[in-house]
């Protein structure tokens, strides 16, 4: 059931894919039962095709938009004619959820196509939360916040991830998308404690959570993990999860395929699974990390 | 004076092909190098762009092979790096960049076929619009209506080129007959549009192209006209005009009458 609360759909807590460009004509001839569907925000931005086939999927779809490139951690603030663009499309779409990244991709002009990471430092979190008010009042709507994957640390980075977040969260009202595979990702090359980041983030400002596979690369004989949305779910990556349901509780929850994009019902089988441990949780079961 | 701002200044340089030691002197060391950490982002930046390149141009890459295509994409994105985080919007100025990259300079018909490249993509990504009823326009009195301006559909480039580009695109498709395309069969002037969900390319006559040309660029029906006699004496006027309906290419116009004309 939809719920409805102050004009915004609230989303039900089940789970959904990341929704990619070929899987679109399918999903629209298919139709298949899965909870709810997020889309990239910049890639809707146009018009077209792609845009008419989103509207017709998103009459039988709940939809959640997902945006890449805010640049929420920008020490100039963010682009405001983005900031339009991202408002028209919410205004258009009337998404369950809107989302965003803790990091940065614009500097002078300049979209660096990637979710750079941040020093995590007072004077980083002043501005991100600056950007973030300001996005939230233009919106006028609560926007979730995800957690980087991360491969270098800053020397001057004064505090822990989570911490930021869970302050960032406290200033601005903004909730959390929790990345369970991104808090792996950290903690293989940066040394982040996944466990210890659940704890430390607060119950109820996480919204969402995303799950992803990632790749394992070797380079010089150090292991790295690229967060290359390229493969399933790695199994300790949903005994993370099943501790993030039993913190946060049934969360709705996002498979996410980018690279190497298999065949939709490879998508829908992940999202079965996810689907699985949040029933298990609304039923109040507690769930048991196997 | 703000470090976050001096961090991403430092960033912006070494992530688009410069001097990656403002970046690496605060990273904390330790497991992996930090220029080999620095570097995964280095490599995505620069990879996730080039292949966005090839997918707008894929021709001009099997034109000039795909090694030089990513040497002329990387120097692209270094000196003209994407504006903005809408990536479909990414490359206009590519074929402007290829007139100017050395290499280049004996294959003239090179930055018109990416011209052609970028049109049709463009066409993909334009916005929807409703063609003009033909029975408003009629509703303008006919001694008024050589003052009206209209609106073309918003997908539509028009595209000229010494070149015959059009028969080098599609000798260049995948899976196309060997065929042996003389560049200098042109000069041609295209038109490339959006239909429902399909893009197409097709030449028209230099009067007509003329005529849509002036239309485009804000001309009343009469000055455009006039634009396309001047290169055909002979050029059907009417039968042109009636074109631009029949082809659902119109989709406003403006008008004004002679009482509100100062």
């Amino acid at each position: 059931m939809i719920v409805r609360d102050g004009g915004v759909r609230q989303p039900r807590t089940r789970a959904g894919i990341g929704l990619r460009a070929p899987h679109v004509a399918e999903m629209l001839e298919r139709r298949p039962p899965v909870g709810w569907l997020e889309v990239h925000a910049e890639n809707y931005m146009g018009g077209g095709p792609s845009v008419r086939a989103l509207d017709a999927i998103r009459r039988d779809y709940d939809i959640a938009i997902h945006g890449v490139g805010l640049s929420l951690g920008s020490a100039d603030g963010i682009d405001g004619s983005h900031l339009v663009r991202l408002h028209r499309l919410v205004e258009r779409m009337e998404p369950t959820l809107v989302s965003e990244h803790l990091s940065w991709s614009v500097f002078e002009g300049a979209y660096l196509n990637h979710l750079l990471p941040l020093p995590l430092t007072e004077e980083a979190l002043a501005i991100t939360a600056r950007n973030v008010d300001r996005v939230q009042e233009t919106l006028g709507r609560r926007l979730l916040i995800e957690n980087p994957s991360s491969y270098l640390r800053f020397a001057h980075s004064t505090i822990p991830e989570p911490i930021f977040i869970a302050e960032l969260a406290r200033r601005t009202g903004c909730g959390i998308l929790c990345d369970v595979n991104n808090l792996y990702v950290s903690q293989a090359n940066v040394g982040l404690e996944a466990r210890r980041a659940l704890e430390l983030l607060p119950v109820d400002a996480v919204g969402e959570i995303h799950l992803a596979g990632h790749a394992v690369n070797d380079a010089d004989g150090v292991r790295v993990l690229v967060d290359d949305h390229g493969a399933p779910v790695a199994n300790a990556v949903w005994r993370l999860y099943v501790l993030a349901l039993d913190r946060f509780g049934a969360v709705p929850t996002l498979i996410e395929w980018d690279t190497n994009l298999p065949a939709l019902d490879v998508l829908l089988g992940e999202a079965a699974e996810a689907e699985r441990l949040l029933e298990r949780v609304e039923r109040g079961a507690h769930v048991c990390a196997a | 004076m703000s470090a976050l701002r001096d961090t991403q200044a430092a960033w912006r340089t070494a992530l688009l092909g410069g001097e990656p030691a403002g970046a690496l002197a605060d990273l904390v060391a330790g497991g992996l190098p930090i220029d080999s950490r620095l570097a995964i982002y280095r490599h995505h930046v620069a990879t996730s762009l080039s292949e966005l390149l090839e997918s707008v141009y894929p021709v001009v890459c099997r034109l000039v092979d795909r090694r030089f295509f990513g040497y002329a994409a990387d120097a692209f994105i270094s000196a003209c790096p994407p504006a903005g985080p809408c990536l479909f919007e990414y490359g206009a100025g590519f074929p402007d960049f290829l007139v100017r990259l050395e290499p280049c300079r004996t294959l003239a018909w090179l930055p018109d076929v990416a011209r052609l490249e970028w049109a049709m993509h463009r066409a993909w990504f334009a916005d929807d619009a409703t063609p003009l009823d033909p029975r408003l326009l009629a509703a303008i009195p006919a001694d008024e209506r050589a003052d009206a301006r209209v609106r073309l559909d918003p997908s539509v480039t028009l595209l000229t080129s010494p070149f015959a580009v059009d028969d080098i695109w599609r000798a260049n498709q995948p899976g196309a007959p060997e065929i042996l395309v003389s560049a200098d069969a042109g000069p041609v002037h295209l038109e490339i549009r959006r239909h429902g969900d399909e893009v197409f390319v097709r030449r028209l006559h230099a009067p007509a192209w003329a005529f849509r040309s002036a239309l485009r660029a804000g001309s009343t029906l009469a000055e455009a006209g006039e634009r396309a006699l001047a290169l055909d004496e002979s050029f059907d006027l009417a039968a042109t005009f009636q074109a631009l309906f029949g082809d659902d290419v119109l989709v406003a116009f403006t008008h004004l009458t002679r009482r509100e004309t100062p």
